[in-house]
């Protein structure tokens, strides 16, 4: 039973993992507002605040753009912020995670994933995708345990480079999804994740500061190039601490996790989320199929992509499986598979599956597995297998 | 057969409201703590909702669980709720060595539905057992627990570690939620059933379909009419006409907000014979009544009170243009009644209504019992009264005066005969010097019916005791005559049951009230008359609930006065039986003549005139009823009061009250005008139309425009409907009724 010492074994799912993370990484300040299928993040939040579990300040704020602008004010005050949204929230939002990165605040948020419009509340990336030009770190989990792990991991990497994360779930497959999880004692994550240092940007009390002001043109690329630099080594950090993770917790995690693949491999599944859990499932019955979860989407691994394909052939294809629809042609997992894979003989296909809550069941990752073995398949087919 | 997989996947059927979610959230966490398995539990919702049907899922496995999605062919189907059998295919895609668990008390051939080739049944009836522990209600008794106990049998679970994690696991009644766990796990059957050939008919009623085409963008063009949602519902809004506290606290029994209602309308008729149904004497009660009905008024927790006594007032004084026609006599028993005030004369109409013959005998000159001679003319003035009384007689009661009988007067010529002589003669105080005080009832009679004075004289300092409206009026009178009365009250000015508006209004003629003083004695000298007065402090409640007033040792003082009139209630003198002291109940009592006799008013309780009618009113019902030999029942007690809390203030608008205009003169000697003047009829309706129509739908259109589901809707323009095709039960009208007039059952 004592599969990891020091940490307690509960049934719980991805949006109480959520919660039970917020509480373990000692989150100090918590602005929330609630929202399908988020909700039962902030309940448990708001209970655990109410019975004295954690000593955070929490606040039912009146709206997602409210939650996110608190997030900010607090977060320059030099205490822990931690926060969950989704769907129409995180774009309302919109324009407070581009000022939180910019400001080079290490906000923490967790995303459960639904779609805009048509309207929806089931899983479906599209929502945290369109957020991919904020500057916000992204991680995506397939589990529970991943969820309390991957912002234990983000709060490591982001207090680091003073950028913000979010932690993606998706809904009801991840948010409502009761399982096996281990929760570290609070002893082991301090193990891990150092208090929060103060930067130069905190307020310290005695010298006031003003934030947000106009900055001209000769300066305004220098901030961007910071930036850059800084988030240039984010990939490395999160493969790095993900090593780390390992030796403090017993679990493992990188930007990318790559199964089944050598120079054998003839097709790559590009997932993310909780496909990937039935994907993997499928594959043992596929001995040339492998697959890359692409676990930390922002900034997109493209180093760690290169290492796990290292080895595979030129006429190994790869399989792009969208759960969002950006309103373009390609997914935008594709776009950004498409960019890694630039000058590069493989085949890239792309299939949309699971769009808007639609279960993927083992069925469809196999229909997806044979269309693509086919060489007739056109290079550039955007499939919409679950239409077909 | 569970063993030789290698996952067992579950699949469970169930309505939004019954715990299935954490059923299968439990299970995942029993098989994780006793087997170390891994689980996997989650729910499918559609539109979340209480009572729609939905979908949640289980899986156990020895080895990690690579799979995220639904679960299509399941080993197990749960099914929470046996009504969704004609409703969701929830067999569809059963494993062909699955088995089905079905919540219900249904022997196996009853039940609908079942797939041709399922060879394991299992019921159990977690509804009875849930129930049975007071889990849920039992319009949704929550079945989860009992449910687990099945499943848990199934799985040859562990019951003992399963009872432990659901009593940490339940939010409330851990206890019994263990205990319908084991009960049902006990109770379970099992059934092996012999395969079918033929499979039974599909579930026929809408199953969410994907439809093969879809327009480039979602709308719903066709009526919204096609998804009836009605059977989504637990509970169930209703419109309902409950009591308003106006009426409720009626001790006439008007249905105040109907005349207030027709008043605001404009029909001063209909609303004059609402409250005629009830009382006699809308003129004389909207001059004089306490009124309980605005006392008690709901709008008192949002601006003022709605001023109904100015209402009825106003009603009462239009009335006298009406005309009435007396109803033939159609019943052979002669009734007597002895004494003309609210209650003797409201019972002799009732009964002349019913066609009796009816005949009124009152000891004074004048007819109205309390009405003419213990209230004066400065608050009701006669001929207000003389109209009442009249149109009372007009309808052919008949009115026989200065004859004071007894009981053996009338027992030979009547069939029955009603007691209503009243209290006419003042409780002693009970001091030494009595006999130097003069009855404030008798004052009250002499002042008005024979115009004494007692020779008070301008200036001469009076002392009244109590705090009654006698004594209120005897002061105001005494101030009249050219007197300095003064009220010695014995407890605080709270504690008066006299009408708080005529307090402030003898205070403001100049009459003084010492409160929280008592008398101890009289003495009389040349002088004149000296009272050794004490001060009271207020000590524990008594049995009327107000705080008993206990004398301050060494406080007394000696006040000099000219009069001393007491005041402090009024007993019957008995003299219709014979001098009997007879403790008297209201309605037939026990009386050794020829004749039944029924008593009512004030010698039977009450005090006020719209007491004494209420009992008039009952009273008159119960001698019909005994007459005829027909069982008589009082009138239910209601029990469905709007309460002030239950009304949603934010839908009204705030608007002043208008009340009784009050004449202020500096010097009232010898001027017996009506101090209290009336509304005007502009100013009536203006002030009907406050009124907040608690428990009785005003067509504000609330519920229309909340209920999400257009469920609602106006029929002829003028009554609301609830298509219970369509509402699901989710109780935002009832919730948004501003008056309480939508209750959820």
């Amino acid at each position: 039973m004592n599969r990891y010492p020091n940490h307690t074994k509960k049934v719980l799912h991805g949006n109480a993992a959520a919660a039970e993370a917020a509480v373990v990484c000692n989150a100090e300040f918590i602005p929330a507002y609630p929202i399908t299928p988020q909700t039962t993040i902030v309940e448990k939040i708001a209970n655990k605040v109410a019975d004295g579990k954690t000593g955070a300040t929490f606040i039912n704020m009146d709206s997602e753009h409210s939650v996110f602008c608190a997030a900010m004010g607090a977060s320059v005050c030099g205490v822990r912020i931690f926060t969950a949204t989704s769907g129409q929230g995180l774009f309302y939002a919109h324009e407070v995670l581009h000022a939180i990165a910019h400001s080079r605040l290490p906000v923490v948020a967790c995303n459960v994933g639904r779609p805009s419009f048509p309207w929806n509340i089931w899983s479906d990336q599209t929502d945290s995708l369109a957020q991919r030009d904020t500057g916000w770190i992204q991680l995506y989990g397939e589990s529970a345990q991943e969820v309390i792990d991957s912002v234990i991991q983000a709060y490591r990497v982001c207090e680091e480079v003073n950028i913000p994360g979010l932690v993606v779930l998706d809904a009801f497959y991840q948010s409502h999804t009761s399982e096996n999880v281990w929760i570290p004692s609070a002893d082991l994550v301090n193990q891990y994740l150092p208090p929060l240092k103060s930067s130069e940007l905190t307020i310290d009390g005695w010298f006031s500061k003003a934030y947000g002001g106009l900055v001209p043109p000769a300066q305004y690329d220098k901030f961007n190039h910071h930036f850059w630099k800084e988030m240039s080594r984010v990939e490395d950090l999160i493969n790095s601490t993900g090593k780390q993770f390992k030796t403090v917790f017993g679990r493992e995690y990188g930007a990318v996790e790559a199964v089944n693949i050598s120079e054998k491999t003839k097709q790559i599944l590009v997932t993310l989320s909780s496909i990937t859990s039935t994907a993997k499932g499928v594959l043992g019955g596929h001995k040339e199929t492998g697959l890359i979860k692409i676990r930390l989407f922002r900034p997109f691994p493209k180093k760690s992509i290169f290492e796990a394909i290292k080895n595979i052939q030129d006429d190994c294809s790869f399989i792009v499986i969208d759960r969002n629809y950006p309103g373009e042609i390609e997914g935008t997992l594709m776009q950004e598979m498409k960019r890694v894979l630039y000058g590069r003989k493989h085949p890239v296909y792309n299939v949309y599956a699971g769009v808007g809550g639609r279960d993927v069941p083992p069925d469809t990752i196999e229909k997806i597995i044979e269309k693509f073995r086919k060489k007739e398949v056109a290079r550039d087919e955007v499939s919409w297998i679950d239409l077909e | 057969m569970f063993h030789n997989n290698q996952i067992i996947e579950i699949r469970g059927h169930a309505r939004g409201g019954q715990g299935m979610v954490t059923a299968f959230e439990i299970l995942a966490a029993i098989f994780s703590k006793a087997g170390d398995y891994e689980v996997q539990a989650f729910p499918f919702f559609g539109v979340e909702r209480t009572g729609a049907p939905i979908q949640a899922f289980l899986r156990i496995s020895k080895n990690p669980i690579q799979n995220r999605s639904n679960i299509y062919n399941p080993h197990l189907v749960v099914l929470f709720d046996e009504g969704l059998l004609d409703q969701v295919p929830v067999f569809d895609g059963l494993h062909p060595d699955g088995a089905a668990l079905v919540n219900t008390e249904k022997p196996v051939n009853e039940i609908p539905r079942l797939p041709g080739g399922l060879k394991t049944l299992f019921t159990v009836p977690a509804t009875s057992i849930s129930i049975e522990k007071k889990l849920g209600s039992k319009a949704l008794p929550i079945v989860n627990s009992a449910m687990i106990g099945a499943v848990i049998r199934i799985l040859d679970g562990d019951i003992s570690i399963s009872k432990e994690i659901i009593r940490d696991e339940v939010p409330v009644k851990h206890e019994e939620n263990a205990m319908a766990a084991e009960q049902s796990y006990n109770s379970l059957q099992e059934h092996n059933l012999t395969p079918l050939k033929q499979e039974p008919a599909k579930v026929t009623a809408p199953v969410v379909n994907s439809p093969d085409e879809v327009p480039f963008a979602p709308y719903w063009s066709k009526p919204l009419s096609l998804n009836k949602t009605g059977n989504w519902r637990v509970f169930a809004p209703q419109y309902v006409n409950r009591t308003p506290p106006c009426t409720h606290y009626c001790p006439a029994g008007t249905d105040v907000r109907q005349f207030v209602k027709l008043t605001a309308e404009r029909k001063f008729a209909e609303a004059f014979e609402t409250i005629y149904k009830h009382n006699p004497f809308p003129a004389t009660c909207g001059r004089v009544c306490p009124h309980f009905c605005q006392q008690n008024c709901n709008r008192e927790g949002f601006d003022d009170h709605v001023n109904i006594g100015a209402i009825e007032r106003f009603l009462g004084d239009f009335s006298f243009d009406l005309k009435r026609k007396p109803v033939p006599v159609t019943r052979k028993e002669k009734i007597g009644v002895a004494g003309s005030g609210p209650a003797g004369l409201t019972a002799a109409i009732r009964l002349r209504q019913m066609g009796f013959p009816v005949t009124v005998f009152e000891a004074h000159s004048a007819a109205g019992g309390m009405m003419r001679v213990g209230i004066p003319g400065f608050r009701h003035p006669e001929d207000i009264l003389d109209a009442e009384i009249e149109r009372i007689t007009g309808e052919g009661v008949e009115l026989i005066l200065n004859h004071k009988i007894t009981i053996r007067d009338i027992e030979n010529d009547f069939s029955a005969v009603i007691v209503a002589t009243g209290l006419h003669s003042g409780s002693r105080m009970n001091i030494p010097g009595e006999e130097h005080a003069v009855d404030g009832i008798r004052f009250l009679y002499e002042a008005k019916i024979n115009h004494n004075n007692f020779n008070v004289k301008r200036g001469e300092e009076i002392a009244v005791i109590g705090g009654g409206n006698t004594a209120v009026d005897v002061a105001r009178t005494l101030l009249r005559l050219g007197g300095n009365p003064t009220i010695f009250y014995r407890r605080t000015r709270n504690e008066m049951p006299a009408i708080p508006h005529e307090v402030d209004e003898a205070i403001a003629e100049g009459v003084r009230v010492e409160l929280l003083s008592a008398p101890l004695k009289i003495d009389r000298n040349t002088a004149g008359l000296e009272i050794a007065v004490t001060r009271m402090k207020l000590g524990d409640p008594d049995s009327s609930g107000r705080r008993r007033p206990v004398p301050v040792e060494g406080s007394e003082i000696i006040i000099k006065a000219g009069k001393v009139i007491s005041a402090i209630g009024q007993t019957s003198d008995n003299h219709f039986f014979s001098g009997n002291h007879l403790s008297v109940d209201e309605g037939r009592i026990e009386f050794r003549s020829k004749i039944p006799v029924f008593c009512c008013g004030d010698l039977s309780g009450g005090g006020t005139i719209t007491e004494a009618v209420g009992s008039g009113n009952r009273v008159a019902r119960q001698v019909n009823a005994i007459l005829y030999g027909i069982p008589y029942t009082p009138d239910p007690v209601k029990n469905d009061m709007v309460m002030p809390n239950e009304m949603k203030f934010i839908y009204y608008r705030h608007s002043l009250r208008h009340p009784n205009p009050v004449i202020i003169k500096s010097d009232w000697h010898n001027d017996f005008s009506e101090v209290v003047q009336g509304l005007s009829e502009k100013e009536t309706v203006a002030e009907a139309i406050r009124c907040l129509h608690c428990g009785d739908c005003y067509l504000c259109g609330n519920c229309f425009n909340y209920c999400p589901d257009a469920a609602i809707y106006l029929e002829n323009g003028n009554k609301l409907h609830i298509h219970y095709d369509y509402c699901k039960g989710c109780g935002v009208c009832a919730y948004e009724c501003p008056c309480g007039a939508i209750v959820m059952k």
